[in-house]
């Protein structure tokens, strides 16, 4: 547990992850609406295609980040449930912690298509899988990204990863890291903005490998 | 004159669009840099020449707006009164013992004086979903009641307890993380921190103004879709991107958010259409 907290802060460190959103009260106690009155609101703004309802039910994690206009308006223990619930959401490849293709992983990290449906106009395919990565983070250097989540260029180097040291015990656990941190962003990051790709399985434990070894890796366009 | 220039103004990038490129580009491709480019040089030129496309829209509304007689329903202001009508929205509506913003209520109308069915009213609302270079009745009336606001400041009775109901629900459910990627409205529209999707800057519900600069200027008209884009349209939109399930319009849902949104943008002077790439 505190080797989790402290590579979480270390990532941190190395990240330069810098979440300045405003403290404000949380939203949880407002004047007197009934937790079913605002679930049934909810649902009355949906079609009722059965397919689809599962992904109006919120998990524990989300009803614990929902009661909080951001991060940082957290008490310290729905902090800590939620790094404790979500700890328990990483499952790795089947082959254990090991460098996958950077290659494979690029091919994700460019793809924006993936998981948008509507039954009006025009959806992903269901064969669609791709993280939108560059929607939020800048990657390779000149390429456009947004600036929601943190800067990622150059990150295998500012993680001190070399050819020399990638298979090391200590170059597989900052794969191992990462790793963790694009499963599930939440066990290191509660209620970050970043979706628990691996978790929902919108990505497997095989492209999320791929995609930590493109960040990571001393061959990947992102540490040229 | 002005109509005309308009409806020339148009015309002319309809052909553009269909002469240039192979018909119509489906939405939410992704599209060339070469498009792109046009998007943005098309963009700023409607800008600079002060052209809103969106106001061909109006016209059309002001005749669809009499053959649905709307001129009988009552936007809280009385009978047929539409100047002023969308800054006091939403409301409560003891006729309908419902809060409802403006498209709820124009759907509710329909189906009082148009006779239509809530079917034939959700078809009609969603007839230009999803499609580009689309002429909907729909989005014309919703155009032209919302134009005749212009100049007025939003004005949300957050006092009168139902509409503050609807206010708070809004605001639950805009930080409400849900579906299979975790997202809520405040993801990306709340916090100081001013961030970017790509290219396009983000307003956030936290910073002052904001939310007013975002809501005052709907529907606005969209360039990459030559045709306007009313609230609701706007929510399924948020909402699909949000991989959330298929948003309906008219819901109890799009109320709170308005309630929420139009509350949260109080005192900011409507200006529709809004214009964007």
């Amino acid at each position: 547990m505190k080797k989790v907290l402290f590579l979480g802060l270390l990532a941190i460190g190395l990240v330069g992850i810098s979440p300045a959103q405003q403290k404000k009260q949380p939203t949880k106690k407002e004047a007197g609406v009934k937790p079913e009155e605002v679930r049934r609101v909810l649902l009355s703004g949906f079609e009722q295609d059965p397919k689809f309802l599962w992904k109006l039910e919120q998990d524990e994690s989300q009803r614990i980040c929902s009661q909080y206009p951001s991060m940082e308006a957290m008490p310290a223990q729905a902090v800590q449930k939620v790094i404790e619930l979500e700890n328990k959401n990483i499952t790795y490849p089947q082959w254990g912690i090991a460098w996958g293709d950077w290659k494979e992983g690029k091919k994700l990290v460019d793809n924006p298509r993936g998981g948008r449906y509507a039954s009006y106009g025009f959806s992903d395919k269901p064969t669609d899988k791709g993280g939108n990565c560059y929607a939020c983070h800048l990657i390779e250097k000149g390429v456009p990204g947004g600036t929601m989540g943190p800067q990622l260029t150059g990150y295998g180097k500012r993680y001190g990863i070399t050819k020399e040291n990638m298979n090391s015990p200590e170059g597989l656990e900052k794969l191992k890291t990462v790793y963790k941190i694009v499963y599930n962003s939440w066990h290191a990051f509660p209620c970050s903005a970043m979706p628990r790709f691996g978790y929902h399985g919108s990505l497997s434990p095989e492209d999320v490998m791929n995609i930590a070894t493109y960040l990571l890796h001393p061959e990947s366009p992102v540490n040229k | 004159m002005r109509k005309i220039l308009l409806t020339s103004a148009v015309f002319g990038l309809a052909c553009a669009g269909f002469l240039g490129y192979q018909t119509v580009k489906a939405q939410d491709q992704e599209l060339s840099p070469e498009e792109e480019i046009r998007l943005v040089q098309e963009f700023n030129r409607m800008m600079a020449e002060g052209i809103n496309p969106g106001e061909i829209w109006a016209e059309m509304g002001k005749e669809a707006f009499k053959k649905y007689n709307l001129d009988k329903c009552d936007f809280g202001l009385g009978p047929g009164k539409i100047e002023g009508a969308l800054a006091q929205l939403p409301r409560y509506f003891p006729d309908a013992k419902r809060v409802m913003d403006l498209e709820t209520r124009i759907g509710w109308c329909l189906q009082q004086y148009a006779g239509m069915t809530p079917e034939q009213v959700k078809k009609f609302a969603k007839q230009c979903w999803g499609k580009s270079q689309c002429m909907g009745e729909y989005d014309a009336i919703v155009m032209y009641v919302s134009m005749a606001s212009n100049g007025q400041k939003i004005n949300v009775n957050l006092k009168d307890p139902q509409v503050r109901r609807m206010y708070e629900i809004g605001k639950q459910i805009y930080y409400a993380r849900l579906g299979p990627w975790d997202f809520n409205c405040a993801t990306c529209h709340a916090g100081q921190k001013e961030a970017r999707i790509r290219a396009t800057k983000l307003w956030s519900a936290d910073r002052p103004g904001e939310a007013g600069q975002a809501v005052s200027i709907f529907p606005k008209y969209l360039v990459r879709w030559s045709q306007p884009v009313t609230m609701h349209y706007r929510y399924a939109e948020c909402i699909r991107q949000m991989r959330w399930p298929t948003f309906e319009p008219h819901s109890d849902l799009a109320v709170a958010l308005s309630a929420f949104l139009y509350g949260t943008a109080n005192g900011t002077e409507i200006k529709v259409p809004g214009i964007g790439r």
